[in-house]
């Protein structure tokens, strides 16, 4: 005959042995499972933490670096540009000083070169004047061979060249105007 | 149809006789599996994970803990081992009616023993924080009337998780011995017609129809029983290690 | 004729204890109904409503359990009837 608790029961050696029972398990639990695991999971956070750091560590010393280097950069950039701008403005001053050399050295050519040409026209003019006279001496005493007193040959001859002059000189600012 | 209590396999015939019964028994039992599975899970612990199981374990070990801090605050987490194991081999012992064990808790005896660790648990920290004094006064609040009150809310306690533990497995026990002794005259009702005796005693029904109330009485019911079984504990601990 | 007597009674106190189970029904679907509600309103909160509502459930269940103890005990391990 099988025998039977009653279905709704309280046994005190049963209470006893879940006690004992309950302490066991908790014992080999905690000595198999939750000690080794939480160990690792502590030390896996402890190394995770560790590596962060260190990344958080190199990370800043990178950040460093960079604004290190990109302040040189920028520095490197101003000095570059401020070699050009000042050569630029030396070539311009040069560039200046060299027309302005060019422009005196031709504006002076050009002015002795029309003194002389001035010169030179005056010249060829009282040539042309002469000779003028002179031949118009000899064509007027040939021509009509008789003696015309010198003095009154000469004026007419160079009233005859004035007016010539005049009506040059007269065509010449008409042209200009 | 008969519902009766945890076989007795055999007494110890001193102290007036000591009944090794199916619960204890049964206890063993998965007390056995348990530290085999925990002996499995924890082969060949590295700190970079390896193997499937270790990862298993650290979950189970991370969740466990993170609940335990959850509830009880950061400085009760030294509860936590103890917590998964009053999680674990209750869970377990009622899960175990999906193998055709009787269910451990579905005895009052073990869940009034577990009942009775929390409360002494409970107790002893109530008077190591405040202080023996304290811990008596505290009886005679708000008014020295209310004395008996306190006595009897602070005993219900345990009785209540207990019982309440207990009342769960136990109906489902009983509903589910019910459902199979009806099964049973159902089908002998059905097969009645075969001449055969051996083939109109085959309870058919039984095949299957057990299986959805098995899902909530067993599964539902054991998880979420062993959880607030749990949760409980924590809470009145963590009550009564409030400073 | 006594034992008779108080079975029967014992089988009807059973049955009256089981009428406890009323109030943890209505207890319980109000629970629910407003853990859903909550839910309705904030759908992003659903894990921990109804882990927090099976927990409460389960606590307002104790009352139907207790009955449902009292009703075992009358019927399985009927006290009342060692008394005779």
């Amino acid at each position: 005959m099988e025998e039977f608790l009653s279905f709704v029961t309280i046994d005190v050696w049963e209470i006893i042995f879940t006690w004992i029972n309950l302490l066991i398990l908790f014992l080999l639990m905690k000595k198999i499972l939750f000690k080794p695991v939480k160990a690792i999971l502590d030390k896996r956070e402890k190394d995770v933490g560790s590596l962060y750091s260190d990344a958080e560590k190199a990370s800043a010393e990178a950040d460093r670096l960079r604004s290190e280097y990109s302040e040189k950069l920028s520095s490197a950039k101003e000095e570059a540009d401020e070699i050009v701008r000042s050569a630029t403005r030396k070539a311009q001053l040069t560039e200046e000083e060299i027309l302005r050399d060019a422009h005196g050295k031709a504006d002076r050519i050009i002015e002795r070169a029309e003194e002389n040409i001035e010169l030179e026209k005056q010249n060829a003019i009282n040539e042309v004047k002469s000779e003028i006279s002179d031949m118009a001496v000899t064509l007027a005493s040939a021509i009509i061979k008789k003696e015309v007193s010198e003095d009154e040959h000469r004026e007419m001859i160079d009233n005859f060249i004035d007016s010539v002059d005049n009506g040059k000189e007269q065509a010449e600012g008409r042209k200009k105007s | 149809m008969n519902v009766s209590g945890p076989k007795i396999y055999y007494t110890i015939p001193i102290l007036g006789g000591i009944p090794i019964t199916e619960t204890i028994v049964n206890m063993w039992i998965l007390m056995a599996v348990i530290v085999g599975i925990c002996l499995f899970l924890t082969r060949g612990l590295k700190e970079r994970p390896v193997k499937k199981r270790q990862v298993v374990a650290e979950l189970i070990v991370s969740k466990l803990y993170g609940l335990v801090e959850d509830t009880m605050g950061e400085r009760n987490t030294g509860y936590a081992p103890f917590i998964g194991t009053l999680m674990t081999i209750s869970a377990v012992g009622s899960l175990s009616s999906l193998v055709g064990m009787r269910p451990i808790t579905a005895d009052l005896s073990v869940t009034l023993a577990w009942g009775l660790v929390i409360f002494l648990i409970v107790q002893t920290v109530s008077i190591k924080t405040t202080g023996i004094l304290a811990y008596l006064k505290s009886f005679f609040q708000p008014v020295a009337l209310l004395f008996p009150l306190n006595i009897i809310s602070t005993i219900s306690t345990p009785v209540s998780m207990a019982f309440r533990h207990f009342g769960n497995i136990a109906s489902g026990l009983v509903i589910s011995k019910l459902v199979y002794s009806a099964l049973a005259s159902l089908s002998a009702a059905v097969l009645s017609f075969i001449p055969n005796d051996f083939i109109s005693s085959i309870p058919i029904f039984q095949v299957g129809i057990p299986a959805v109330l098995s899902i909530y009485f067993d599964l539902f019911s054991s998880g979420l029983q062993a959880y607030i079984f749990c949760m409980l504990s924590m809470v009145y601990i963590a009550n009564a290690n409030e400073p | 004729m006594e034992r008779a007597i108080v079975l029967a009674a014992s089988a009807i106190g059973a049955g009256l204890a089981m009428i406890a189970g009323l109030g943890p029904g209505i207890g319980e679907g109000i629970a629910v109904s407003k853990a859903l509600e909550a839910i309705g309103r904030q759908p992003e909160c659903k894990g921990t409503v109804t882990s927090t509502m099976l927990l409460g459930c389960a606590v307002a269940e104790s009352t139907g359990i207790y009955s449902l103890v009292i009703a075992l005990i009358l019927i399985y391990a009927n006290p009342l009837v060692n008394l005779l």
